[in-house]
């Protein structure tokens, strides 16, 4: 199974109820209406058309900050949850570059900063089979936690079950190479300020196309020059053999040519 | 050095000492104009970014030198190769600055993931320093007279060169490759999966400018330079290398349909083409002119613009190239400025320190008459004619100021605003009404001498058309379920205090505590 949530929006009633989970089962402060991601506002709500619009981390399937981490602070878990590991990381902010969805923040203000971000409640609930607090608390039933191929499933039957109330698409099947969190939505999600204009394919496919060459450069490369620089040692060695002292001597001849002198 | 001078680097140095201190004792928020949306600046933008690039002639001339055998630019090497080290020490200077994290810094070589551009940038430039101080060892070497050591530098001189230009080409396009994961970030004039390339490309321009710029310099501060011949054989290089990015870019805006956006005006196109027109195309033009060629301040000039270009590059790809996206106009801070300022001020000192005391351009081929110049008085520029050169340089400076003026971008919201309305989309959206699903009955645990239990019902106590979660799930009540009832009988004590039910049950705000069967039920 993959853990997953799916969102609603079209029965978001705006209450907060997530917002106030996660900042209580994280210790985070208790700001009322966080309006932007942050260090410690890990899930926020905010607002577009009229539509309140649950923000949190994708947790995606192939995740591109654990892609780029380059002391894997950040891995996918078996489970799907993305979770951060604060004893490796070296603070490079390379995630938050990375990241198609604009989701780690950093802790700017510490002499000891950690990315922060939602982790889905891996550590305290979900790998023990609870479901992440802020779904556990929903009242209206706009974000729910399940299997990610049964909240797909749903999310198709709620949609054939009421094609005027949704927009024809589920936010996060495929955007970015699929994420564990997905949305529905009875506005088109361009228009309520989503990115719409992410790859299908996983992202971090970008770089190891290029990264995978690395072992053929060293050894071809190493090859190649290893070998040019036999070749033409060698016609060196001929060169000097057959004109004996007349080469070195105009070599010489031609090195002492001053300044402006000696076109090459 | 001159007392002016020297004053300078004091006064940048203690500058330099106070901004580490706000860095390193506040964090990166106290230092910089970095934010969540912007996490990337002017220290990875130019620091590492231009650092490293600039420092590309060390592995292009010891490639040149010992495995092409091209043994005329000998002399170049040890300039190169003492650039090259500066460079990489300097980058990891800026590198301890730019990472929250500075003692942690020795991470990726035991937790690597090879799946990151970044474990493999990280893992070359750690290398090639190693390899930097080793092919630059002889000169220390032969300067403190040790002969067993210096033979033991030879014996593997060869191999330790190939593996220094590996290392280089690794990371040089690795540089760029960083970028190659944020196709929906960066502007497309730079977003590119040949970013690598033409980063390898054009840092080889770089270094190979960053030899005759510091030969220059050299001379005038020390009376010590490369030969003409050599300098001009380099320019025809870079004349070459210019070229092949020009051409290779334009197919390549071109084949992704961006090409058009470099003739928008728009902050992205003006600084694209202060990369472009005065950073490539001018200095290429001006290399191919034998005239500038042949004079050393015509190539100091040439070189300068190469430099420029490159740097602007950088800049572009790692700060100019996000602002759209991010949506935040992101300034470097006076520390972070000053930061910079720091370093390369360190890098020219160590510079100068080594070409006084090390044989950094070996023996002096021209008259020894000939060389003393007054140290760091400007000689005027021969053979070419000075004028147009000084007028090259005001319309440079003048190019500047106008980049600056036009980098100002306009307020995004209104961008967006306008955008919005194009996609024609109801605007009013109400959410049809679902029922809460609230819990109700819920039992709170008895205290031994309460008269009955009470029964809570979130029907009674919210207002389902404006839930209020916060005005009882903050301290008392926690609003996750598994902790959401408490464990502990609540004291009537605890509600006069003005905790608990007391909160809002204080005969103002609601009902008092007062008449236990308002809430108790009867037994």
């Amino acid at each position: 199974m993959t853990a997953a949530i799916l969102t609603d929006l079209t029965k978001c009633t705006d209450c907060g109820a997530c917002v106030l989970a996660c900042q209580q089962i994280n210790g985070l402060p208790a700001v009322e209406q966080p309006t932007k991601l942050s260090d410690t506002a890990w899930t926020i709500v905010r607002q577009s058309r009229g539509v309140s619009i649950r923000k949190h981390c994708m947790h995606c399937l192939d995740p591109t900050c654990a892609s780029v981490c380059p002391v894997g602070a950040l891995r996918s878990t078996p489970e799907g949850p993305v979770v951060y590991e604060e004893s490796r990381c070296i603070g490079c902010r390379y995630c938050m570059l990375a990241c198609p969805f604009d989701v780690p923040t950093y802790e700017w203000h510490s002499a000891h900063p950690k990315v922060q971000k939602c982790s889905m409640c891996f550590e305290n609930r979900v790998q023990y089979g609870d479901q992440p607090a802020c779904t556990s608390v929903c009242p209206a039933g706009a974000t729910i936690f399940g299997d990610r191929d049964e909240l797909i499933g749903e999310a198709y039957s709620r949609i054939a079950a009421a094609p005027d109330r949704y927009v024809d698409h589920i936010y996060g099947l495929e955007e970015a190479g699929g994420t564990s969190v997905m949305f529905l939505s009875g506005i088109p999600f361009a228009a309520l300020g989503f990115a719409t204009d992410l790859d299908t394919e996983p992202y971090p496919r970008l770089t190891w196309n290029i990264l995978s060459q690395v072992p053929n450069i060293v050894g071809i490369g190493g090859v190649t020059l290893a070998g040019v620089y036999w070749v033409i040692s060698r016609r060196m060695t001929l060169e000097r053999l057959n004109h004996g002292l007349e080469v070195d001597e105009e070599a010489e001849a031609s090195r002492r040519i001053p300044e402006n002198g000696g076109e090459s | 050095m001159s007392r002016f001078w020297r004053l300078v680097f004091w006064t940048l140095s203690a500058l330099f000492a106070i901004s580490a201190l706000i860095r390193f004792g506040g964090g990166l928020g106290a230092a910089t104009n970095l934010s969540n949306e912007f996490p990337w600046g002017l220290w990875i933008g130019f620091d590492i970014l231009v650092g490293v690039g600039l420092a590309a002639g060390g592995f292009v001339i010891a490639a040149t030198v010992h495995i092409f055998q091209i043994k005329k630019y000998e002399p170049l090497a040890r300039s190169v190769v003492l650039t090259a080290f500066l460079g990489y020490l300097l980058v990891i200077i800026a590198l301890m600055f730019d990472i929250g994290r500075p003692y942690r810094i020795w991470h990726p070589l035991v937790m690597g993931n090879p799946h990151s551009v970044m474990f493999e940038v990280a893992l070359c430039v750690m290398l090639y320093t190693m390899v930097l101080a080793l092919e630059f060892s002889p000169l220390v070497l032969k300067r403190l007279n040790l002969k067993a050591p210096m033979r033991f530098i030879h014996a593997i001189y060869l191999p330790l060169v190939v593996i220094g230009v590996l290392l280089s080409t690794l990371h040089q396009s690795s540089l760029g490759t960083l970028f190659v994961i944020v196709p929906n970030k960066l502007h497309p004039l730079w977003y590119t999966t040949l970013l690598p390339v033409f980063f390898f490309l054009s840092a080889i321009a770089a270094g190979l400018a960053m030899a005759i710029f510091e030969s220059f310099l050299s001379y005038r501060a020390f009376g010590k330079r490369l030969e003409q011949d050599l300098l001009e054989g380099i320019s025809r290089i870079i004349v070459v290398l210019l070229a092949v990015v020009l051409v290779w870019r334009a197919i390549d805006l071109d084949d992704r349909d961006a090409l058009h956006l470099a003739f928008q005006v728009t902050p992205e196109s003006v600084m694209f083409w202060g990369e472009m027109g005065l950073g490539l195309i001018l200095p290429m033009l001006l290399f191919m002119l034998p005239k500038i060629r042949a004079s050393h301040g015509g190539l100091f000039f040439a070189a300068t613009l190469t430099i420029m270009g490159f740097i602007i590059n950088r800049l572009n790809v790692s700060v100019t190239g996000f602002a759209q996206s991010s949506g935040v106009n992101y300034v470097p801070s006076l520390i972070e400025w000053l930061v910079t300022i720091g370093i390369v001020a360190f890098g020219f000192a160590l510079f100068g320190l080594a070409v006084q005391h090390l044989d950094v351009f070996g023996p002096e081929r021209v008259g020894k008459s000939e060389l003393r110049i007054p140290q760091l008085v400007p000689t005027p520029l021969r053979t070419i004619p000075g004028k147009p050169l000084l007028g090259l340089w005001a319309l440079l400076l003048i190019g500047f100021v106008l980049m600056g003026f036009t980098m100002r971008r306009p307020a995004e919201g209104t961008l967006a605003a306008g955008a919005d309305e194009s996609t024609g989309v109801a605007t009013a959206h109400t959410p049809a009404r679902v029922p809460l699903s609230l819990i109700d009955g819920l039992e709170f645990p008895m205290a031994e001498d309460s008269p009955g239990v009470v029964v809570f019902d979130h029907d009674s106590h919210v207002d389902f058309d404006e839930p209020e979660c916060r005005s009882c799930h903050v301290s008392d009540f926690a609003i996750v379920h598994d902790a959401a009832v408490p464990s502990a009988p609540m004291l009537m004590e605890a509600m006069d205090e003005g905790r608990l039910c007391g909160r809002c049950h204080d005969d103002e705000t609601a009902f008092g505590v007062d008449e236990c069967e308002l809430c108790h039920e009867e037994e």
